[in-house]
């Protein structure tokens, strides 16, 4: 396969290509590297080595069937992609104000806990790259308690597909109230001993401090959003600037730090993964009430199983709704949420029919790492690793 | 292998058996996580599942030091000539796994970027159906093959391509 | 298959207005090439310091045939709490662009702008003056066609379909051979042999 010449070697300098398969490069990335000695001197990372064709797929099928190729992007937050494509549908449908209370509760609900889950993998494999392994097996058995939880709702640990349009695909399942609850009470003994494993280490503080320095105005130059763009100080939450889901009713805050380097942005995760366990709290205390979890519109959401044998109406909506799918007016939008990246935007564009016309995604992990390029030169190689652990990509959303 | 109780004995075996046995116990995965199968596979390494105990103690990242290629998640254009060279770099005896269903037959992605299933590109000695498959699905793959290397597939003492 | 209906030009008057309420989601402006440039220009020194996304649509049977699309916020790039960056403003900038026609590169305006256009141009085709390294990003190099746009089939070009997987053919579903060996024209010659008698 015939490839351009990306980095042009000078003298003293050796091109040295790190991926596309690497330990520490965080899934599928290649980064072309003219370093010399130990230092780098250009960074160029190539992606595209996971090019699904997400966008495409998404159009040749129905909006609620082109909802599960989106959840495949970001994969480390599944219910983040699902939940922005819910919301933007249910712009474009013109039902955002009819969807059920207590759909809208545990939507937060599953947001905060896929935000923790993902930052439980971050801070798993961050570790694991600085040598850190231990954190590794603590990070991935505190996510285990919440693979539980999605896959009592979805059936899959990883890909739930639980957000649907119109609210959600059913209601939480018995027990699962309780088993959030043992969560909610083992999580700040847990949070306790993350932070006692990192946070005042000496060598992590070594590797971390001062290195992959953002500054506000670099940050922003290059569309870096997200805890990356809060530890350089700019506190910009999509929770915050434009709230979805009823956020604007909960009670949390947005951790900024001022430094912006790799140490800033573990701070600010961390502190993100106890918010997000506060906004837990907060919806946990609403599910009490029972409600309907879904949109009352036939035309949308699918008949409860028991009317179709009773119901000519009901029979027929979901024989339509089923094989057709259902119509979106044509127009266009842009919702954007705060994903565990940053701002996980979706342009979607309909044109009247029962299939997306065009869903653009605006990936968080494609601005992030592009901002590698820029922060990258001058330091060492084993800077790099930390960068882009601190940057923490997800290759299916760069790539899609 | 016939084992006689006592000590200062002989244990008789036949050397394949022996080496069969050995290579089954330690069979090292190479890091060849793509995409969401990935994480299950790093679950699969953590306290919960725990593939240590099987005998996969480490997942190396070289090639030259794997026996085993676990192809987690899709595999798109641009990636299949690098299966195939890392494939090409393993030593013998090697196996591959083709975990989860975008591995096995390009899953949910029927389109111009995915290619449809590496076993187009590399041969695949067991298949993990899922999207992502659990853990234990993975767990029970690998004991399929050291299944396989215990009786008669590629290893022994005198492991040919 | 991914649909080919042309969806109004937003802002048009066929735009029905009535069917749902308006989404309030962005100021959108329509402006033609030659005039994006400067707009942009303006915008930036507006204080819109965030391209938050560029990304292109591809209206196939609608002169012009593209629509790239700018996302910008105004956000000042300075360290500022949850209350100063309160709710910034959003603006959607559209351009029609013509199958061939090229447009500026705004990659001197925001650097963030590079992958973006890199990917416009691997899956559109859409050529920009002025970026730096205009190559493939997602597609390997040596790529032939521009995949999202509509005219191009969803399995790709068929000297390019990757082969079926092995075990496809190991069992008799092959070149869609029925397992049974009927085919639908060996089904139909029984029907009218049956009808016969």
């Amino acid at each position: 396969m015939p490839t351009p010449e990306i980095v042009t070697q000078k003298e003293n300098t050796m091109v040295l290509s790190m991926g596309p398969q690497h330990p520490s490069t965080h899934g599928v990335l290649q980064i072309v590297l003219e370093i010399d000695s130990e230092n780098v001197v250009t960074a160029e990372p190539e992606i595209g080595y996971l090019h699904t064709g997400i966008e495409k797929t998404a159009e040749g099928l129905f909006w609620t069937q082109a909802q599960t190729v989106m959840e495949r992007m970001d994969y480390l937050a599944p219910s983040s992609n699902a939940l922005c494509y819910a919301l933007a549908v249910e712009k474009l449908l013109g039902i955002t104000d009819r969807i059920p209370e207590r759909a809208q509760t545990v939507r937060v609900l599953c947001m905060e806990l896929t935000r923790i889950a993902s930052h439980c993998v971050w801070l798993g494999t961050h570790g694991i790259d600085l040598g850190a392994i231990s954190v590794f097996f603590y990070c991935f058995d505190l996510r285990e308690n919440i693979l539980d939880l999605q896959e009592a709702t979805g059936g899959a640990r990883m890909h739930p597909n639980y957000v649907r349009i119109g609210g959600l695909n059913g209601d939480l399942p018995v027990g699962q109230l309780e088993k959030l609850d043992a969560l909610i009470e083992k999580f700040p003994g847990r949070m306790r001993e993350l932070r006692g494993l990192l946070q005042a280490n000496p060598i992590f503080q070594d590797r971390t401090i001062d290195v992959g320095v953002l500054t506000p105005e670099a940050a922003i130059q290059w569309n870096v959003t997200g805890p990356s763009l809060r530890a350089s100080g700019v506190a910009y939450d999509v929770r915050k600037a434009f709230p979805y889901c009823g956020y604007e009713t909960y009670e949390f805050d947005v951790p900024t730090r001022d430094e912006g380097d790799a140490y800033a942005r573990f701070l600010v995760r961390l502190d993100e993964m106890e918010q997000s366990m506060r906004i837990i709290e907060q919806a946990r205390k609403r599910l009490d009430k029972p409600g309907p979890v879904m949109i009352d519109d036939p035309k949308i959401a699918l008949p409860p199983k028991e009317t179709i044998a009773l119901s000519m109406e009901a029979l027929i909506h979901h024989f339509k709704l089923i094989s057709e799918g259902f119509r979106v007016p044509p127009g266009d939008v842009y919702q954007s949420i705060e994903s565990p990246r940053g701002e996980l935007g979706y342009y979607i564009v309909s044109n009247g029919e029962n299939r997306p016309y065009r869903v653009r995604t605006r990936p968080p992990s494609l601005y992030n790492l592009q901002a590698l390029k820029g922060i990258a030169p001058g330091n060492l190689i084993a800077d790099l690793v930390v960068m882009i652990g601190s940057l923490d990509p997800v290759f299916g959303e760069v790539d899609r | 292998m016939a084992l006689s109780a006592g000590p200062g004995q002989f244990m008789l075996a036949r050397l394949d058996d022996v080496a069969r046995w050995a290579q089954s116990s330690s069979v090292w995965p190479l890091t060849m996580g793509l995409a969401c199968c990935a994480i299950e596979m790093m679950t699969v390494t953590s306290s919960e599942y725990d593939i240590a105990r099987l005998g996969s103690e480490v997942f190396r990242s070289s090639p030259r030091q794997a026996d085993l290629m676990i192809v987690s998640g899709r595999v798109a254009q641009k990636m299949g000539p690098v299966v195939k060279r890392l494939y090409d770099q393993m030593a013998e005896p090697k196996w591959v796994i083709s975990m989860g269903a975008c591995a096995s037959s390009g899953g949910i992605f029927d389109n111009y970027a995915v290619i449809q299933g590496i076993d187009t590109i590399v041969p695949v000695d067991v298949y993990v159906p899922g999207c992502p498959p659990t853990p234990d699905g993975l767990l029970y793959a690998v004991n399929l093959i050291q299944q396989q290397i215990r009786e008669g597939g590629r290893g022994g003492i005198l492991a040919r391509a | 298959m991914p649909s080919t209906q042309v969806p109004p030009i937003a802002g048009s008057a066929t735009d029905p207005p009535s069917i749902r309420p308006p989404i309030d989601d962005a100021t959108i402006e329509r402006v033609a090439p030659a005039q994006l440039r400067a707009r942009l220009e303006a915008l930036k020194g507006d204080g819109y310091a965030m391209l938050l996304d560029l990304g292109a649509v591809d209206y196939l049977q609608r002169k012009p045939r593209f629509d790239v699309v700018y996302h910008l916020l105004k956000l000042r790039p300075t360290k500022a709490g949850v209350a100063e960056v309160g709710s910034p403003a959003r603006i959607r900038v559209l351009c029609g662009v013509a199958d061939g026609e090229r447009l500026p590169s705004v990659m001197d305006l925001w650097r963030s702008a590079d992958w973006a256009e890199r990917e416009v141009f691997d899956l559109f085709g859409i050529v920009f003056d002025g970026h730096a390294d205009l190559r493939r990003i997602q597609m390997p190099y040596d790529w032939e066609g521009h995949p999202l746009r509509k005219d191009y089939p969803m399995r790709g070009p068929a000297r390019e379909r990757s082969p079926r997987p092995s075990f496809a053919n190991k069992s008799n579903v092959v070149a869609g051979t029925p397992p049974s060996g009927r085919t639908l024209e060996a089904l139909q010659e029984e029907i009218r042999r049956a009808r016969e008698q």
